[in-house]
Order: structure tokens, then sequence, then C-alpha cells
């Protein structure tokens, strides 16, 4: 059995003096497309704050490629090829959309192949492209979304999570999101981690999922038994 | 029509003024959404130490290098190990931080340097005839050196902000600071290098204002004034807009020029009174000034 | 660790306490009152600023509103002694209720703004204020004396007759006078801060928003609050007139006097009636032990770095501090509620209600 890309133990962590997850251990190997379902408050955006490097866990360890990652913050996750695209999109709103990919790509230093990503992910979201110099707060909820991933994307990771992509947008620009995401790791072999509420369309391009229930992992599996099971189905799926 | 002149003239060199010390709050407001009310005091220090080079005989174009790097080192300390180590707390606490390095270092410099008034070195060119006409008003070389200074400043400043990398994570972290940290931006080395740089380019301001400012020589009550102008521009222009900071600044200083040459029975010596007036003007009809984004506080 | 033993409010202990304080305070004030007049005099410059930091306490301690620009007040307050007694004669003590009146107008005035404008905004506001008034001074030279300053004829100083002071004896009589108005600021201020107004002031300092949808009228609390700091403050100046005889707006009410009135509260404890006496000993020991250090600029750097460890170390002040260390022996609760007979009944009576009964509830 392979290594994992990158695997995360015993995670428990907190806001204040509340504990959110409770011993929350996940796994995502390369090229994976893994999914965790939970409904609100379950703590799935804090368990991808901690994963970015963003939110200190209280307990628990990472490993990326087997060996344990010691100091844990944003700019060495990102080292380590991880990169978060944030709930609510966290776009630099008084920046033009250009500059949004630029400070995407900070950590670079190889500048001829930053612009050469550059132009790549416009080819793919051809939108963005057409926006370049337009401010970046100006541009739609669904646009933005593009905008974020296309951010985290400049950085190379190899993992990409994103929290809750499908909120606020219409379900035609949520399924061509969704599409996207496939083919990005299809081609890039870039590994997803997604988080999502309402899972159906998530699931589809899903090879694994972990079901979050108030800071518990209570059930994992493949995606096709998730849509099997009968109880899941009518609590995320809706049907 | 040459008194007009000549007032727009004289508006124009203070206003160049304050647009430099407003640029200052802006570099600082935009970085770490504050208001850095011992500004003046970092560019009197630091004038200080240039004073205190030209007094042993170093030219005061080539002193006021390490004032500049003093300057910055003092602006990075600040932030770094005062205000960060506060802000988390409240903002009032932020503000009397900022009000005790008020008072220290004023206090400091009438220590060290004592508290008369000392004749600092003119900068540009100055004395006799140094001047041209223009449709009969006098503009002073002096004049068109400071307005010329101070728009090559806020060009350099553009150009960093847009063109240069760090610009960038500075732009980035005034604009979303977590975000700007998933990126990989190292938000704390960002703020010190923002208040390093707004406390460096104090220093260089405050060299080239003392003499042109009342009453002309250096003392420690030589940057009130000039803060609450400065302030009052950057209130007005918007506080995180450095083109904002370049508007409010010289239509303040033609402003108060023009006002204080034809509205009689203020005499002349109400500019403080004025300025007063439109710090508060604007902070209840529109606080996020003229060019402004962001506000200080959300409702 | 046994718990602080729980003193209820007042009760025949908790008002035995404030007794014993009130009779402390009465000794303090007759020892004073014997000092030469040299120190006598410290001591009452010690009380006037007191005084003014109470009433900034009002105003950025209990209700949150950062004001760097009370010396203002400070100066509005000794000018209008200044004017009454030197251009219309009135007896100097009668002019203290009128400085507090004028300043109460003007607070309101400044409070106005502070509706709309919040937090660091409105520091900005107070602090072009600290810097306007002295330019406002000079404006109106003929009634102030412009920047030359003013000055009061120790005679008209005189202490009234009915005191039974004699002209030299007018340091006693300002001793006095300040005692009786410091013990009235902490008279009212500790009422205010225990009433419910003193409740909806830390309502609006801790969360506008939340007071502000329970019911506190933010207007009327940002303004009068304004008003009565302005006032007290105000009224603090008044006997500062009267303590220097002579007004210099560029010399005692700028705005580095303002931050000392700041930095002095901050220092002293916020939201304490101790913190002001503290601030003001402060104020006025601190540059006088060091006035002989860099030039008299030492005690600026000293308050800077006193400021610096206060608010990092002891956020809440000397005072602050001292609570903090007395609350581990000793704590004040009111008194809990008493409950209803009614109420401890069971709550379903024995028979159905009658026809009359129900048609009245």
């Amino acid at each position: 059995m392979s290594t994992p890309l990158f695997t995360a133990e015993n995670l428990v962590a907190g806001y204040g003096g509340a504990t959110v997850l409770h011993d929350v251990s996940v796994t995502v190997d390369e090229h994976e497309v893994v999914v965790v379902l939970g409904a609100n408050g379950a703590g799935k955006s804090t368990l991808l704050s901690v994963l970015a490097g963003q939110l200190p866990a209280l307990q628990g360890s990472f490993t990326v490629d087997g060996k344990t990652v010691g100091q844990i913050r944003p700019d060495i996750m990102l080292q380590h090829g991880i990169s978060l695209v944030p709930q609510g999109r966290g776009t630099l709103a008084p920046l033009s959309v250009l500059d949004n990919m630029r400070v995407g790509a900070i950590s670079r230093s190889d500048r001829r192949e930053v612009e050469a990503d550059i132009d790549r992910w416009f080819s793919v979201f051809p939108r963005l492209a057409e926006r370049r110099d337009q401010i970046a707060g100006t541009l739609s909820g669904g646009e933005q979304q593009m905008l974020a991933i296309a951010r985290a994307l400049m950085s190379r990771p190899r993992l990409l999570l994103c929290d809750e992509i499908s909120l606020g947008l219409a379900p035609v620009i949520i399924q061509g999101l969704f599409e996207t995401l496939r083919e990005i790791n299809a081609e890039s072999g870039t590994a997803l981690l997604l988080v999502e509420q309402n899972a159906q369309l998530a699931l589809d391009i899903a090879s694994r999922v972990y079901l979050l229930e108030v800071g518990h992992v209570t059930a994992s599996g493949t995606a096709e038994q998730f849509r099997a099971d009968d109880s899941i189905r009518a609590a995320y799926l809706g049907y | 029509m040459e008194i007009l002149l000549s007032r727009v003239f004289a508006g124009a060199t203070s206003g160049s003024i304050y647009v430099l010390i407003a640029l200052c709050l802006v570099i600082v407001f935009r970085s770490s959404s504050t208001i850095n009310f011992a500004q003046g005091e970092f560019a009197l220090f630091t004038t200080y130490v240039t004073w205190w080079m030209t007094e042993r005989g170093i030219h005061v174009w080539l002193a006021i290098v390490p004032a500049i790097l003093v300057g910055f080192l003092m602006g990075a300390a600040a932030e770094r190990w005062l205000i960060r180590p506060v802000k988390k707390r409240d903002e009032t606490a932020v503000l009397i931080v900022a009000l005790a390095l008020f008072t220290g270092l004023n206090g400091l410099d009438g220590w060290i340097w004592g508290s008369d008034d000392k004749v600092f070195p003119r900068m540009l060119p100055s004395g006799e005839g140094s001047y041209i006409t223009i449709a009969g008003a006098r503009l002073h070389y002096d004049s068109i050196a400071i307005i010329a200074i101070m728009f090559a400043v806020v060009g350099g400043l553009t150009l960093f902000f847009n063109r240069t990398s760090m610009g960038l994570q500075m732009r980035a972290v005034a604009a979303n600071p977590e975000s700007a940290a998933l990126c990989g931006v190292r938000v704390g080395r960002v703020l010190t290098l923002s208040w390093g740089l707004s406390a460096a380019l104090s220093a260089f301001a405050g060299a080239l204002l003392i003499p042109l400012v009342p009453p002309g020589q250096l003392g420690l009550a030589g940057m009130f004034h000039v803060l609450i102008f400065a302030t009052a521009a950057a209130l007005l222009g918007g506080l995180d807009s450095v083109k904002g900071a370049v508007v409010g600044g010289l239509g303040l200083g033609i402003g108060l020029a023009l006002v204080n040459g034809y509205v009689g029975f203020l005499g002349g010596s109400m500019s403080l009174t004025v300025a007063l007036v439109v710090i508060v003007v604007i902070l209840l009809v529109r606080p996020t000034g003229l060019f402004g984004a962001r506000r200080l506080e959300r409702v | 660790m046994s718990s602080p033993k729980v003193i209820v409010r007042d009760s025949a202990i908790h008002r035995a306490l404030i007794g014993g304080g009130v009779v402390i305070g009465i000794a303090l004030a007759l020892w004073g009152s014997g000092l030469a007049p040299f120190e006598q005099g410290q001591i009452t410059r010690v009380m006037i600023y007191s005084i003014a930091i109470a009433g900034l306490n009002v105003a950025t301690g209990y209700a949150g509103l950062l004001s760097v620009g009370h010396s203002a007040f400070f100066g509005i307050g000794a000018y209008t002694t200044g004017i009454l007694v030197v251009k219309h004669g009135w007896g100097a003590w009668a002019t203290i209720p009128a400085a507090f009146g004028i300043c109460l107008v003007v607070g309101l005035l400044v409070g106005l703004p502070a509706l709309r404008i919040r937090g660091l905004y409105l520091a900005m506001v107070t602090l072009a204020f600290a810097v306007a008034f002295p330019e406002i001074v000079g404006r109106f030279e003929n009634l102030t004396g412009g920047a030359g300053g003013m000055t009061i004829h120790r005679t008209s100083l005189r202490p009234p007759e009915w005191t039974g002071f004699s002209l030299g004896e007018k340091g006693a009589w300002l001793f006095w006078l300040s005692v009786i108005v410091l013990a009235l600021t902490i008279y009212v201020t500790a009422s205010l801060t225990r009433s419910r107004y003193g409740l909806a002031m830390s309502a609006v300092r801790e969360n506008e928003i939340a007071a502000s949808s329970s019911g506190v009228n933010i207007a009327i609390v940002k303004t009068a609050t304004f008003g009565l700091s302005g006032a007290i403050t105000g009224a603090a100046g008044a006997l500062f007139a009267m303590y220097m005889g002579s007004l210099y707006a560029e010399g005692s009410f700028t705005l580095l006097a303002g931050i000392t009135l700041l930095i002095g509260l901050v220092i002293g404890g916020e939201r304490t009636i101790l913190g002001p006496i503290i601030g003001g000993l402060v104020v006025v020991y601190v540059p006088y032990y060091t006035s002989d250090i860099g030039g008299g600029q030492a005690s600026a750097v000293l308050f800077a770095a006193v400021l610096l460890l206060v608010i990092f170390v002891a956020p809440a002040g000397v005072a602050g501090a001292i609570n903090k260390f007395v609350a581990r022996f000793m704590v004040v609760r009111s008194a809990p509620p008493v409950s209803t007979p009614a109420l401890t009944e069971s709550p379903v009576s024995d028979q159905a209600p009658t026809q009359n009964e129900r048609q009245m509830s």
C-alpha cells in the first residue's frame, strides 16, 4: 500500500473554550477526491482551517508523504502543497482579478512559470480572463468562487481543500464548478478534499467520503457505499 | 489675479507637506486599520536626529539617510512590540499605546536635545530672488521643489504598491489578512514593514518640512499642527487611498490658504479650527472620504 | 484558598465600611489643612487634577468615549472663571457653578458628533479639539487676553467674608473649596455609576448595538455623559484658575495637557473612584520630582513608560489592581432579590377559577 499523500490523526481543535473537533482522523491519497459530509455546526470548516494551518490544533498530528509535519502555519502547509479555498471565498476585493491570482503565487519564485500558470487557469476559467483587470469585489458570486479556486491553485498544490464552494450559488454554476474540479483532478492529478453540506454533486466526483457529525467522524467509506446507504441519503442527499 | 495665484501657490506648498504626512497615515491605516497618532512624533524625533548630525558637520541631505533608517526601525519596532500585542485586545488600547509613544517621544526629544528651538538647515533652495514669476505671482523654488518631491514620492509609492511583490503583499493584507495568509503571505512581517515604511517616509518629510512650516525652527511643538492638518487631509481623501491623500492634502492646503486670505473675520489664524470642522463634517457626512473604500468600524 | 467574604450592599457592614472611608477622608482633609502653604498648595493641585480626571473618567472610563480633548474643558472652565472675575467682578467661588454650567453645554454640543462618530474617529475629533482650543482662545483676544494670557489679580481672589479667611489665607480657602468639590464629584460619580444610568453607560461602552436593541437611548446617554464629563472637568478648571491666578492657553490647555489627563486616568485606573485621585497624584508629583532631570522633560518619558507598563501588565490601572487584590478577601454584592410569597405557593389553585376571575385576568 502506497504512502498516503496526507494524513491528519486524532485532531482535537476548537475556539475559545469550546472544542469543536474530537479525535478526528482523515487520510487523502495522491490524486484522490475525498468528500467530507456534515450538517451545519458539524465542524467541517474548523477541520479545513486546521488542515490548512490557519487554526492550531490542540492535539493531533499531520503527515505529508508519510513524514510528520512539525510546525503548522499556512505558509508551511503551502510549502507541503496544501492549499485552501476558504468559505466565503476570501476575495481580495479591492485588488484586480489578475492581482488576486498573483497573490496566490506569492510564495513562488519562478516568475515565468507563474505567468504560464496564470494563462493556464485563465483558459480553464474564461470568465476570469475576460475580467482580468476588473476589481475583484465587483465580480459575481460564481466568478468570485472561480477566482478563489484559481488563486488557491496558483501555488501548485498537491492537495486542494475546498470549503463549501457551492454556498450561495445557482445549481448551474455549481455543476460547472464541480465539473471543472473533476477535470483538474483528472488532468493535473491534484487531490481534492471537499467539504459540503448538501453533497449530491460532490459525491458524483468523489472516491471516498467521511461523515462528520458534531465533531466526530461517524462514518467513512467509498462514494458508492454512501450513495447506497438509505439514512445518509435521506439526511444529506435529500432523497 | 496675482493675489489669488500666490495664495494658491502657498496653499499647494503647505498642501504638499500635508500630503506627505497624510501618506504615512494612509500606509499604516491600509495595513493595520488603525491611525497612528504618534506619526508626527516619529517624524519629529528623526528630524532631531538629522539636526544632531548636521551639528556635527554632516550635510543635511546626507544626514537624512541614517535618520530615515532610524525612522524605519522605530516604526517596525513599534508595530512588532507595542502595537501588535495590544491590537488583539481592543482598539482603545492601541490608541493609548500611540498616545504613550506621542508623549514619550516628545519628552525624549526634549530630554536628549533640549526644549529650546533649534535652527534647522534648509534642504531646498531659498533666499533672495529664488523664485519665478507667473502672471505676476511669485512661485518660489522651494515650493516647486516640495511639490515636485511630493509627486515623486506619490509616484514611487504607487509603483511600489502596484509593481513590486511586497507592495502586492501589503495590498493583499490590507484587503483581507486571512486570505492573504492562506496564500502564504507572512502577515506579521508585512505589518511590521508597513509601519517601518511609514515612519521612514515621515522621517524624510519631517526634515523637509520643518523649515517651511511656522515657526520655521525645530522645536518640541513642531509637528502638532501638521499632524492635525495631515489627519484632516487623509480623512478627506479617504484613509486607505493614496490618491485621496494627494487630493485631500492639496485641497486642504489650497482651501485653507484661500479661506485665510479671503474670509476676513477668520483673521488668518483659525486654520486649526477649520481643520477641526473639516474632520467633524467628513466623519458625519462621508466617513470613507472622497476616495476611500473601507471604514474603520462596521456598524 | 477560601473564597472572598461577601458583603451585601447597603447592609450594616457595608455602611460601616463606607462610613470608615468618609472618616478617613475627613481625617486626610484635616491633616491637609494643617500643612504649610506650599505643601498645601500641592495637595490642592492634586485635588484639582483629580477632579479633572474624574470628569474624564465619566466619559472615557465609564462610557468608553475616548477623549484627549478634556484640556479644552479644563481651559473653558478656567477662562470662565477668569472672565467672570476680571471683567464682571464675580466672586471667585461663585464662578464654579458657572464654569460647570458652561462646560455642561459645550460638552453636550461636543457629545452630539459622538452619536455618529465612534472609537478612534471620536478620539481624532477630540484631538483636533484640543489642538484648536488655544487657537480659539487667541482669536477672542478681547475676552480672553489672547495669546498673552490673562491675569487674575489676587485681591479678586479674596475669600468671602463669611468664611473667616483673610486674603492671606486664600490658599486655605481654596484648599477647602477643592475638598468640597472633590467630595461632591466622588459622590456624584459613585451614585451615577451605581444607578440605572450607570448601567446604560456600561452597556454603551461594551456593545452599542446590543445596548440600543435593549432599549438604551444611545443618543441621550452619549451626549449627557459628555456633558457631565466636561462639566466636572470644567469645575476643576475654575478651581485651577483660582489656584494659578493667571491663565496661559499655550501652557496649560494644550494637547499635551489633554493627553496627560488621559494618562493620569489610565495609570490611576479607569472606572474606579480611587483612580482619578491616584491619577492626580501622579500628574502632579511625577513632574515635580523629576523637574531636575532632563530639563523637565523626563516626566513625559516617565509617563509614557509607566503608561505602557500599565497597558501591558495591569490594564485596570493602579486602583484596578488594588481592587483586584482586595476582591480576594472581600466582595460587595447587591442583596439577592426578595422572593414574593405568592410565587412560592403552589401554582395550581385548588379550585377552578370562577367566572369573575377568568374575566379579570
